[in-house]
């Protein structure tokens, strides 16, 4: 996960205290709710310049940082490689 | 495009238009003659929905409409205008069905209902039952809407449904709905207040329309109405200020009429009173407008809505009071106080909306640190 995923994500995550954000933690432990979701959804959208596709838009994607840093990693490859 | 008239030239503009329709509740009469003369459009950035709303046109509309005195044909037309057109005009590439609704709606000639509230889920929309499943080649929708403006005269109805179980936002996506598609039925709400404004509560028994009434992106629904709530309550308190000015008016003229009554200091304080309420609510929808408008800012949209409800209620309350017995007269002041209970239920009671404040304490903690962080813009 780079730095500017990991800085953009902690915004969202008002319960992270002092620990770490590693690819297995749950972001809902961490006080990501469905309302903090959609907001950080638009925020990686317009930071990273990408749309993340149908089939990553799930419930999975946004369970721990690593699904969605995969997501929003292989969106930014597609999508910003191809423009 | 229609040409794009500002300020009080707009405002005239909307008035000379209503001026030709009658003054009977009928949402759809005021609906299609603003279409016709291009001033729905008007209230957008560049006459374009997707691009959102002008604050300051979309203001002097609803003044304009207020002004009319038919709550329930402003209500009608502020929730077509900051939600349903932007979410058509952002889904337009789904196909020409939407392309003909937003097209239609904008032009008068129709209207769309937004039939989000959920019979089972009330305001928890994560919680809605509504269900909208693919079949070959068609879109099948089965649930029920309650409280939905515009429900009994609408030509379509955009229908937020749930695509798999479960609470996540992603579950959900925006169906439009022929309103004469068989297995529709809307009957209107039991009440009498909202007069014209066709509310009403619609059931959908299995109804098949063709999968390109998908609104937008599968699974974007709930994402696409977050991000025009915030608009909608911004055309709320855009619409509060109207009314609100609307009712002291009218209780000043009343006061001025009984003889003595303007000159007692107590009347004119709880009077004044009400009139700083409003002056607030108007600073602060000027100083959020270009954040909401601009970049749907949630946080600005929730902080506007938790002072809407309660300055008008407390606002129209004074302004009752201060009619004396004359407030109880049919139409008059309590039934309007009646009606205004909605700028504190709809988009979000306050105390959900004052939940929403709460969590973003920090933020605007901050943000009253550093006022260089307010960025101001008259609506």
């Amino acid at each position: 996960m780079d730095e500017r995923f990991t800085a953009l994500l902690t915004r969202f995550l008002p319960a992270r205290g002092d620990r770490e954000l590693t690819h297995d933690t749950p972001l809902r432990d961490l006080g990501l709710d469905s309302m903090q979701s959609i907001e950080l959804l638009f925020a990686i959208e317009d930071e990273f310049g990408v749309s993340l596709p149908d089939d990553d838009l799930t419930d999975t994607t946004f369970a721990t940082a690593g699904n969605l840093w995969r997501a929003v990693s292989a969106a930014t490859e597609t999508q910003v490689g191809a423009a | 495009m229609p040409e794009q008239p500002t300020g009080t030239g707009f405002a005239e503009r909307v008035r000379c238009v209503l001026t030709a329709v009658p003054p009977v509740p009928d949402a759809t009469a005021c609906w299609a003659a603003l279409g016709k003369a291009g001033v729905l459009a008007q209230a957008y950035r560049d006459g374009r929905p997707e691009r959102g709303v002008d604050p300051r046109r979309l203001g002097a509309l609803l003044a304009a409409l207020d002004e009319r005195g038919l709550n329930g044909v402003t209500l009608a037309a502020c929730v077509q205008l900051a939600t349903v057109l932007p979410l058509l005009a952002e889904g337009v590439g789904s196909g020409p069905a939407v392309a003909e609704a937003l097209a239609r709606t904008l032009d008068g000639t129709a209207t769309t209902a937004l039939a989000a509230t959920d019979e089972a889920a009330g305001s928890d929309l994560t919680a809605l039952a509504t269900e909208v499943r693919a079949e070959g080649d068609e879109l099948v929708v089965r649930g029920a809407k309650r409280w939905i403006t515009n429900a009994t005269h609408a030509t379509w109805l955009l229908v937020l449904a749930r695509r798999r179980p479960g609470p996540h936002f992603t579950n959900f996506s925006w169906v439009l709905v022929p309103a004469d598609a068989p297995g529709v039925t809307a009957r209107p709400a039991d009440t009498d207040l909202f007069a014209g404004s066709g509310v009403g509560h619609v059931r959908f028994d299995d109804v098949r329309v063709p999968a390109d009434h998908l609104v937008g992106r599968p699974g974007r629904g709930l994402a696409g109405f977050a991000r025009h709530i915030a608009v909608e309550r911004l055309a709320g308190a855009l619409w509060a200020v109207a009314l609100c000015r609307r009712a002291l008016d009218a209780a000043k003229r009343s006061l001025t009429a009984r003889d003595g009554l303007w000159q007692l200091d107590g009347v004119r304080q709880r009077f004044a009173t009400g009139l700083v309420e409003v002056h607030q609510l108007r600073a602060l929808a000027a100083s959020l407008a270009g954040r909401i408008a601009v970049d749907h800012d949630g946080t600005a949209g929730a902080l506007l809505k938790a002072s809407v409800g309660p300055t008008v209620n407390r606002v129209l309350a004074e302004c009752a009071h201060l009619h004396g017995a004359e407030g109880f007269t049919a139409g008059g002041p309590h039934r309007l106080r009646a009606e205004a209970e909605v700028f504190g239920v709809g988009g979000g009671v306050t105390e959900v909306v004052l939940g929403g404040v709460a969590d973003q304490a920090d933020r605007l903690l901050a943000e009253l640190a550093d006022w260089e962080s307010v960025r101001e813009s008259a609506p």
